[in-house]
């Protein structure tokens, strides 16, 4: 019996850290190629760098406005967030709480339905509504991104808000608070572990998203947002893949950084909403 | 007393939902309503002028190579995604509820391909298959592998596929093990203590609480594997000839690139009604057999 559950073990570790070594292996890479000088990759690619060789991240980092596409995707990021949190906490409230009103039970269907369609779809259309109104831009893109929030977002709220009881509400409104006032002192916090859920998808959602900036914003460099200058800046290494790795581990960067920081929060916040709705 | 009755106390609510009813029908209601419009004319997207043409969009597509060609290539892409990132994420999710010591460190690496982003992942993966995979295939003396798999009609598919089964499980692994970390113990105790094995257990426990994770995994991953886009931009451009064009990609290529837009438009149309009867299908299948509703 001991002898089983040992060798069990055996299989669990070896396999758990073969998949350790897959999924770092490309990060690995990543670091090591970005470090090193073309002659000394040319040599091996896989070796370790002797000096650490800083002129490719350099070249990365001064040769376009890097900086501006780092403000971008974190302008874009966070204004985005903000006004999602508070549109579909408020709208989830009101579809949750008023489920026997036609109105509403419609309304619930209606944004649900935005979880099937696929973005291709609207995509065409979309751009010329969009340049029609001057709004391929940075502005454009934030309202799009609050808009096709509100699907996934309405749904995931809607179902944990069901599962909230009503008592509290019903004693705030007894002692006289607005709907507004309850909304925001009594029922927004107890929605925080779905909010924090919906945050955590949305955040890497928007700053990961190549398709909406490729269609958006791909035609003035100063709007680019850092996966559209991981895209535009392959032009730029057709023969150098230092500066190829080089580039990734720069756009890579801050979300590594992050990650590093908040990974207990992050995968935490992921589940805890998604488990209880 | 649910819900206040007089209408003057209502007018919270419906200001309350506001927002997001105007945003929504602006930005997705009408671009969708214009769109099946735009798939019955003849717009090239630049013109001023198009004219109404009936379904010959829809038609032409069901003719046209290039449309059936991608329908065939995402399929199969689908279907091989999504059953390598269940089985692999639930072993995952399997491996990492056990009783292991440094669980925290390894969920997190496990989960970290799934915060970077395709289009960074896709070139990484380009890079690999260009330099690294071919150095492989001499040390290892496998013939297929010694060139680029990337550059290859026939093994294109898989280059694609690999990059995005190693970053596409490692959300579905999370949301399998939140599910498995929902089991109560006390039920595993009392099957031990009537005598079920360990496959039993994992049959009669385990996989019914799984179920709901997995219908959120199974919509995840149909819907990123018929949309595929990203990688198939950042690794082969849809090439070599046209062997790894995407449905989404086609779609895109036609509406922005090659000025048939409302062709383009069509073919979104047809993929939202396949992406539609999937989901329907799915549903029906998975409601059944969720926990405590036979």
């Amino acid at each position: 019996m001991n002898k089983t559950k040992l060798s069990l073990k055996i299989v669990i570790y070896t396999s758990l850290v073969l998949g350790l070594l897959l999924i770092l292996f490309p990060m690995y890479l990543t670091i090591i190629v970005a470090f090193k000088t073309p002659a000394e990759s040319a040599e091996n690619f896989f070796s370790f760098p002797k000096q650490f060789y800083l002129e490719n991240l350099k070249t990365v980092v001064c040769s376009d406005n890097f900086i501006y596409f780092l403000i971008n995707s974190i302008a874009i990021t966070v204004i985005s967030l903000i006004v999602i949190i508070f549109f579909v906490s408020l709208c989830s409230y009101a579809i949750s709480r008023n489920q026997n009103s036609r109105y509403f039970r419609f309304l619930h269907i209606y944004l649900l339905a935005g979880i099937f369609v696929p973005f291709q779809v609207i995509m065409l259309p979309l751009v010329k509504f969009m340049s029609g109104m001057n709004l391929t831009n940075q502005v454009g893109i934030i309202l799009l991104y609050i808009t096709l929030a509100n699907a996934q977002g309405v749904f995931l709220c809607v179902n944990y808000l069901k599962s909230i009881p009503m008592e509290m509400e019903e004693a705030a409104h007894i002692d006289g608070c607005s709907v507004y006032r309850t909304f925001f002192s009594v029922v927004f916090p107890l929605m925080k572990p779905i909010l924090v859920t919906l945050l955590i998808m949305d955040a890497l959602w928007i700053w990961n998203d190549f398709q909406l900036p490729l269609i958006m914003l791909n035609t003035s460099s100063e709007q680019w947002t850092l996966p559209l200058f991981q895209y535009n800046f392959k032009g730029q290494y057709s023969f150098d893949y230092n500066l190829a790795f080089a580039s990734f581990l720069i756009s890579m960067l801050p979300i590594i950084i992050v990650y590093a920081l908040l990974q207990k929060h992050i995968i935490g916040g992921l589940t805890d909403g998604a488990v209880k709705s | 007393m649910r819900t206040p009755k007089s209408p003057n106390k209502k007018m919270p609510f419906y200001i309350m939902s506001l927002p997001s009813l105007i945003m929504y029908s602006f930005f997705f209601g009408i671009p969708v309503i214009s769109g099946i419009y735009y798939s019955l004319t003849d717009w090239d997207g630049m013109s001023k002028e198009f004219n109404f043409i009936g379904f010959k969009n829809y038609l032409h597509s069901f003719q046209d190579d290039r449309f059936w060609n991608s329908f065939l290539f995402t399929f199969k892409y689908t279907i091989v995604l999504v059953i390598s990132v269940i089985v692999i994420s639930l072993i995952i999710a399997l491996l990492l509820n056990t009783n292991i010591k440094g669980k925290g460190f390894f969920r997190s690496i496990y989960f970290f391909p799934a915060v970077l982003s395709l289009i960074t992942v896709g070139l990484i993966f380009n890079q690999i298959f260009y330099r690294v995979v071919p150095q492989l295939g001499e040390l290892l003396g496998i013939e297929s592998l010694q060139s680029n798999i990337l550059g290859n009609s026939e093994l294109a598919i898989w280059g694609i596929l690999i990059t995005n089964i190693w970053q596409g499980v490692a959300m579905p692994a999370i949301i399998f093990l939140a599910g498995l970390q929902s089991v109560p113990k006390d039920l595993y105790e009392a099957a031990t203590i009537d005598g079920a094995n360990m496959i039993q257990k994992f049959q009669y426990i385990t996989i019914p609480f799984l179920i709901p994770m997995l219908s959120i995994n199974l919509v995840l991953v149909v819907k990123s594997g018929l949309t595929v886009f990203d990688y198939i931009v950042a690794m082969t451009e849809g090439g070599p000839g046209r062997s790894t064009e995407s449905i989404a990609y086609i779609i895109y290529q036609q509406g922005f690139r090659q000025y048939q837009f409302s062709y383009g438009v069509a073919q979104s149309i047809i993929l939202l009604i396949v992406i539609v009867m999937i989901s329907v299908i799915q549903t029906k299948l998975l409601s059944r057999k969720e926990v405590g509703q036979q």
